[in-house]
């Protein structure tokens, strides 16, 4: 059973569809990517998925149920399954690494004793190779740490899914490969399953089991990686393989 | 040779013809543009574009306006770079068609657009209003279950506005207070009334300045300071990351700031009661040579605990104006770093108009 799956899923701002008819389902246990050009609604759709932002038409389903959007029991349950790495690592910049990671815990578990928040907060930071660095507030830290730094506060309270918002963009190649590397890390270790909305050629090599591609309006393309790679759509071809014309799509 | 044109011959005077020199760049083309309109309006023209060489875009829209403009105008054929570069200037699609509300009357859309403000401004008070009762009401759980606020919080958040803000309002308030000593000492001398300075300042400051300055100054430097903190925060998505934490940030970035701002403002107030009052014992010293103790002593006769309470009260509930304003314009905020700096400037407009809106209504309550 796909632990996310979405039905004619309708998404967009103030009235304005982004995105129509998106009928995607997400495995578990594995990293799908969604990818798209600039503008093409994956952050959008992305934001739907967080429960963030209510979907004009269709239906999300988490694990099977439907997620009810007016409802706030039914979002408090959907947030307290997953976990989020947003494009700029949103880390709160009044408080310590330490502290941001520990956060989650401290607001939905305000009874948990110190010393195993602390152990908690040190698992995840030393996961992500931050353990050093967890007094540092998150102006002291650079692009990639506040990435990992964030990751490790998704990460803390074992969540079924985490949903990454571009997570290499504005790095360099080498710190996005780690970042990279991370993401394949927490699936192989953790059975996790990951979202990771992306147009980075690279990353989506390197970490994709299924792809899902927006275009136009829609989903595009739905499949595993070695499809989407083989693949002869025109637009696919220019965008992801760089060959072809765009014209053809 | 007279020049090739790309318009066929029609008129029956022989046109004029403008030679354009070699080089036409931005600083050339205003002059070329009234010389074209001065010669277009006297008779045929055409426009020798053969010389020139050296030219930018607006050598390009010169041209392309020059044509759409005036039909009496020819141009000749041009050579090389400039006709590639204006063939492809003039391939852009024209501007588009007015749009339908522009086809309606002056009347009708002004009508529309006073409509749509004030349905937008209605929509925007039921938000504040229901936020402010949505803060009731966190605050409410807070103070009943003590979770879902960070610990220490509140403590930072009255550091900064209390003890940050003491020195401000306190400079500020004993300037009022020697101003309005100077000002109206003046008077109460021409009227041998020396001695009620002391009535003055005291039902002046207890009842009205202070309050009322106070929650001037918080506007501005606190609320500021919270949609700044708030709004930057949406844009960076760091209240997203909150919600998707479990945590409600209506709750956990506000309840900190208003049980602050219920401490912080009397308190201020307070602080403020004295030193303006001070102010006003300074000027009656000098310029009555009134003792302290004399002015202090009728000062009491006409200021009761009432009058000191209830500028604590107001003080209060600006603080909560203040806080609610603010945080309502930072987290309503949209997605981009220029709405930032919008949005703190018309969180003080709100606040300072909220304050005087609700000190209005004080003033029918209580007196």
């Amino acid at each position: 059973m796909p632990i996310i799956e979405t039905r004619d899923l309708a998404v967009g701002y103030g009235g304005v569809r982004v995105l129509e008819g998106v009928g995607l389902s997400v495995p578990e246990g594995r990293i799908s990517v969604v990818l798209g050009v600039s503008g093409s609604g994956k952050s959008t759709l992305l934001k739907t998925l967080a429960g963030l932002l209510p979907p004009l038409g269709g239906d999300l389903l988490f694990a099977g149920d439907r997620v009810d959007f007016r409802s706030e029991a039914c979002l408090r349950y959907l947030y307290g399954r997953i976990g989020v790495l947003y494009q700029g690592g949103a880390l709160l910049n009044g408080l310590t690494l330490q502290e941001n990671v520990a956060l989650p815990v401290r607001m939905q578990h305000p009874d948990m004793p110190d010393g195993i928040l602390r152990d908690m907060v040190h698992s995840a930071l030393s996961q992500v190779g931050l353990a050093g660095s967890a007094a540092k507030y998150p102006a002291e830290l650079s692009g990639g740490m506040k990435k990992r730094g964030a990751l490790a506060r998704a990460l803390i309270l074992d969540p079924d899914v985490v949903l990454c918002d571009e997570p290499s963009s504005g790095l360099d190649p080498i710190t996005s490969a780690s970042l990279d590397d991370l993401l394949l890390s927490v699936k192989e270790t953790f059975g996790m399953t990951l979202v990771v909305v992306t147009h980075e050629l690279r990353s989506i090599e390197r970490v994709a089991d299924r792809v899902f591609v927006l275009h136009d309006g829609g989903l595009h393309f739905s499949g595993e990686y070695a499809d989407l790679a083989a693949s002869e759509d025109g637009f696919i071809k220019t965008f992801f393989l760089r060959k072809g014309s765009h014209d053809d799509a | 040779m007279a020049p090739e044109t790309n318009r066929p011959e029609t008129a029956l005077k022989a046109p004029e013809v403008l030679l354009f020199p070699r080089r036409v760049r931005a600083p050339e083309v205003p002059g070329l543009f009234r010389d074209i309109q001065r010669r277009a309006a006297e008779g045929p023209l055409t426009l020798d574009l053969r010389e020139v060489e050296d030219f930018d875009s607006s050598t390009l829209a010169l041209i392309h306006l020059v044509r759409g403009l005036f039909p009496n105008v020819e141009t000749t054929q041009m050579r090389g770079t400039l006709a590639r570069a204006a063939e492809s200037f003039i391939r852009r699609p024209p501007p588009a068609g007015p749009r339908p509300a522009a086809r309606r009357g002056r009347l009708g859309r002004l009508f529309r657009e006073y409509a749509e403000a004030f349905l937008f401004n209605v929509r925007s008070v039921g938000r504040f209003l229901s936020m402010f009762g949505d803060e009731v009401y966190h605050l409410g759980v807070y103070l009943r279950e003590r979770r879902g606020v960070y610990p220490g919080e509140t403590w930072n958040q009255l550091f900064f506005m209390g003890y940050r803000s003491f020195p401000i309002v306190c400079l500020l308030i004993f300037l009022v207070g020697v101003t309005i000593s100077i000002i109206s000492a003046d008077q109460l001398q021409l009227f041998g009334a020396d001695v009620y300075i002391a009535d003055l300042i005291g039902l002046a400051m207890l009842r009205e300045l202070v309050p009322l300055m106070t929650g001037i100054i918080l506007a501005g430097k606190v609320g500021a300071a919270i949609t700044a903190e708030l709004s930057s925060m949406v844009v960076l998505e760091e209240v997203d990351a909150l919600r998707t934490m479990g945590v409600v940030p209506e709750k956990y970035l506000m309840v900190p700031r208003l049980l602050a701002i219920t401490l912080a403002a009397p308190l201020l107030a307070a602080l403020a009661d004295v030193v303006g009052i001070f102010g006003g014992v300074l000027v009656a010293q000098v310029k009555f040579g009134m003792a302290p103790s004399a002015f202090l002593r009728q000062m009491m006769n006409s200021v009761g605990l009432s009058d000191f309470v209830w500028g604590l009260a107001k003080a209060v509930v600006f603080g909560w104006a203040i806080v609610v304003g603010s945080g309502y314009k930072g987290l309503t905020v949209g997605r981009s770093a220029e709405e930032v700096g919008r949005a703190t400037t018309e969180s003080v407009v709100l606040s300072v108009t909220l304050i005087v809106l609700i000190d209005c209504v004080f003033a029918f309550v209580l007196y």
